[in-house]
């Protein structure tokens, strides 16, 4: 009796498939009994093919039947039985489809293989101390590193496909028992609400979850680092791996986790605290730094110490630019030339690192067009915006922002730019979690871990921002 | 409901209690009672104080109620919209009265002439921000920047410190005097008052009662801290100068090396006058919308116009509004002060009654 007419379930397949060139089918045939082998050979791996499938069946000299085949025959660790409609999806994920014509059943095994790089340091995070790996573009690869550091039975990883064309899996991953239900719930519910053509990296669909789409400030934390992601699966977060991107969601994101770094829990308390007071320095002044300079001189020059002012006076006098559209002209500037120096080829970098800091910069000074002064103020902010990098592209427009306000209003204009910047911040919880936590609303028991860090050893619960289920870490 | 927490409540009602009485008001008071002006702001303190264990026990005894809705079961709702619109001026002139001090002092310390429009375009938006975002966002904010805003005002403190200060000299005013200074400057009083018009989002669960004291005291011995290094700083001159957490820094020859100090002083003035103008406004809207049941959007709008519309009278003269504050608004105070919450004790003794015979 026969089940399939292999030949003619290939030729569909092939044809579903719109006859691409990758598409490669094999049949084996000995007297009635005939076996057909469909797959793509672009994605699959053809010497665990030759081995583990094609050669044990090849060299078998008795009746085959299907359970023999599936049992006995085939050395592959993914074996499964799949319905006749799901093979043009099995053939996509790389899987090789059997089909027999004296069995009913269909054979799907899983021989995906495709170019990946090894787990390498991130050159987003490079650490001094602490793990170097960092995740890669295949999902499976970053599925083993996070294993690797968490061996407990809690860990959930679900599976979602996201992209009509691209199919791209998405897995949800979170600490059963520690992690918020609620939060799980609607990471769930706005992945499965995406509807989008096609994911090609994990920021496509960064922006479908967060809760205030359009915001200038980021929701989502990010991070290519499998030992971060296990420390915020560990507070009670859920990270979401992308399949062909390096970059794991993490959910919820608090404000203060960019002022954070994982060198930080593999040094001295003290020193963390002192470098995170910094980062914080860094942060303020990269934000008003220009705008408070132009507050100054052009309303508030009478509380500038009489030598400063001085000095201003002698190296803006005669300038053709007025204060703000000077120091405006040197922000565009200095903005200009770092977005040419990212896309420039690195041995033209150099070059545009010494036209734009020495021809530009000394001969605009020289030739009286910007101020020794301007130029200090916004290359210092232009520098302390790096030390946060995460926050860089959200400050770099606040910057301009607080260059008008300043330069409009003066410390005025300053001090209700804050204040409205944190009214605004306060007013969304980022996945039921306040976003300028623990400082408002002070959350006391997280306070071990903001600006000033307490030893490793003394955080014994859990940030309560994130409402975990389980409180206590132990 | 978004409610704020005990601390939350507790930063509002300092910065409530930091309202006109940090600038121009002991300059004020020492024209009349001289340092006994301690006295009198100690006793008006003490008066205020006493409205607290009131709003604890009205909360207690009606935990979700709205204070509207409270009202409008005891007296009626004629009544309800009567001490409504006395609450809606009461908080809208507060307002005013702050936005009216801190202009002075900031046209006079640093942006001269400009500062009107600059003031309006910089402060109002926020305001009217505030108001959409509700209570529980400006709150944290109020929140966030609560210790640089303290941290500014003990600086201001301690530098006074470092110029020649001898004690003032007290009992020197009469019994008159300083009754009739009490009358006058109980308008920057009623602090409190605040928590009831936000009482149903209030959160009594979320921290201990008691810190409600904690910050009360602590905001009032600063203001009285501020009060008597004042006076003791500038002794029978007092009267002359209007800025008085500002002036405390004039003279400390031993900061010249880093500078003018006024920075300090200037961004603390601003963030509470900010935070202030913040709560007032809410206060106006939220009573505005008791009294019509209509969109916060309309609040906004009938808040800014009439802050307009009675700026641009009084700014001319800002005299008048310190006048008025002196004058007329006082009798608005009493009724906001004192016969309000006589009527809320009653209200919480029969129900305490009933509940006992019940």
């Amino acid at each position: 009796m026969s089940y399939f007419n292999v030949e003619k379930e290939v030729k569909e397949a092939k044809k579903s498939l719109n006859e691409c060139v990758d598409f490669s089918y094999r049949y084996f045939k000995r007297g009635e009994q005939k076996i057909a082998f469909v797959y793509l050979k672009s994605i699959i791996d053809p010497s665990l093919f030759s081995s583990a499938i094609y050669f044990p069946i090849q060299t078998y000299d008795d009746k085959f039947t299907f359970e023999v085949i599936k049992n006995d025959l085939i050395k592959c660790v993914d074996i499964k039985e799949v319905k006749k409609k799901d093979i043009v999806k099995e053939i996509l994920d790389g899987r090789v489809i059997l089909l027999t014509n004296f069995s009913e059943k269909i054979l799907s095994v899983d021989l995906l293989k495709f170019p990946t790089r090894t787990p390498s340091e991130p050159p987003t995070s490079p650490v001094i101390q602490g793990p170097r790996e960092g995740f890669v573009e295949d999902m499976q690869t970053n599925i083993t590193l996070l294993r690797r550091r968490i061996k407990s039975q809690d860990l959930v990883m679900d599976v979602v496909r996201i992209g009509n064309q691209t199919q791209t899996k998405v897995c949800i991953t979170y600490l059963k028992g520690v992690a918020n239900k609620k939060i799980v719930t609607l990471v769930r519910q706005k992945l499965n609400n995406i509807k989008i053509d096609g994911v090609l990296d994990s920021y496509n669909i960064l922006y479908c979850l967060e809760e205030r789409p359009g915001s200038l400030f980021k929701q989502i934390g990010n991070t290519e680092k499998p030992d971060i992601v296990v420390s915020k699966l560990l507070e009670g977060k859920v990270a979401i791996i992308v399949d062909n991107s390096p970059i794991v969601l993490t959910i919820p994101f608090i404000f203060i986790e960019d002022l954070q770094n994982s060198n930080d829990y593999y040094t001295n308390h003290h020193y963390s605290s002192f470098v995170r007071i910094i980062r914080f320095l860094g942060l303020l002044i990269a934000l008003i730094a220009p705008g408070f300079y132009l507050a100054l001189q052009l309303f508030h020059y009478n509380i500038l110490p009489l030598n400063f002012l001085i000095t201003i006076a002698d190296t803006t006098q005669g300038l053709p630019f007025t204060p703000f559209l000077e120091i405006l002209f040197i922000f565009l500037l200095f903005q200009v030339l770092y977005e040419v120096s990212l896309r420039l080829p690195s041995y033209l970098g150099l070059a545009t690192s010494v036209v734009g800091a020495l021809i530009l910069g000394d001969t605009g000074v020289k030739a009286g067009l910007i101020s020794p002064p301007g130029v200090i103020i916004v290359a210092l902010s232009k520098i302390a915006l790096y030390t946060i990098p995460e926050q860089a592209p959200q400050i770099t427009v606040l910057q301009l922002v607080f260059i008008v306000l300043g330069g409009s209003l003066g410390l005025a204009g300053i001090v209700s730019g804050m204040v409205y910047i944190g009214n605004y911040l306060n007013n969304f919880d980022s996945f039921f979690t306040p976003y300028l936590a623990p400082y408002s609303p002070r959350i006391n028991e997280d306070l071990k871990d903001a600006l000033l860090m307490n030893p490793t050893y003394s955080m014994r619960h859990r940030p309560r921002s994130f409402s975990p289920q389980k409180k206590e870490r132990l | 409901m978004k409610k704020i927490s005990i601390n939350q409540c507790g930063v509002l009602i300092v910065m409530c209690i930091f309202a006109n009485k940090i600038l121009l008001m002991p300059s004020l008071m020492y024209e009349r009672t001289s340092a006994d002006s301690i006295f009198v702001l100690a006793l008006l303190f003490l008066l205020d104080f006493i409205i607290l264990p009131i709003f604890i026990k009205l909360k207690t005894l009606y935990p979700d109620q709205k204070f509207y809705d409270v009202l409008k079961e005891k007296i009626g709702i004629f009544f309800t919209k009567l001490i409504y619109i006395a609450m809606l001026l009461f908080f809208l002139f507060k307002c005013l009265l702050v936005f009216s001090i801190t202009y002075v002092y900031f046209k006079q310390q640093i942006y001269q002439d400009e500062f009107l429009f600059i003031a309006l375009i910089a402060f109002l938006p926020v305001i009217n921000h505030a108001v959409f975002v509700g209570i529980r966002s400006f709150s944290r904010t109020i929140e966030l920047f609560f210790w640089i805003v303290i941290a500014g005002f003990i600086i201001c403190l301690a530098i006074s410190l470092f110029t020649p200060i001898s004690s003032p000299l007290f009992f020197m005013s009469s019994v008159s005097d300083f009754f009739s200074s009490m009358h006058n400057h109980i308008f920057a009083f009623g602090d409190f008052m605040f928590f009831f018009v936000i009482m149903d989002r209030i959160d009594f669960k979320k921290g201990n009662i008691k810190n409600l004291y904690y910050y009360s005291l602590f905001a009032i011995a600063l203001v009285i801290t501020l009060f008597y290094l004042f006076y003791a700083k500038y002794q029978t001159t007092a009267f002359m100068h209007n800025n008085a957490l500002a002036d405390l820094l004039v003279f400390s020859v031993q900061f010249n090396a880093i500078g003018r100090l006024d920075i300090i002083a200037m961004l603390t003035i601003m963030l509470i006058t900010l935070f202030q103008m913040e709560i007032f406004s809410y206060a106006f809207c939220d009573c505005f919308m008791g009294i019509f049941p209509l969109n916060k959007i309309y609040s906004v709008v009938v808040f800014d116009i009439l802050f307009l519309l009675l700026y641009y009278v009084f700014i001319g003269r800002y005299e008048t509004m310190v006048v008025s504050s002196l004058h007329w608004l006082p009798y608005l105070a009493l009724l906001i002060n004192y016969l309000l919450p006589f009527i809320i004790l009653i209200i919480v003794l029969l129900k305490l009654k009933r509940n006992k015979s019940g």
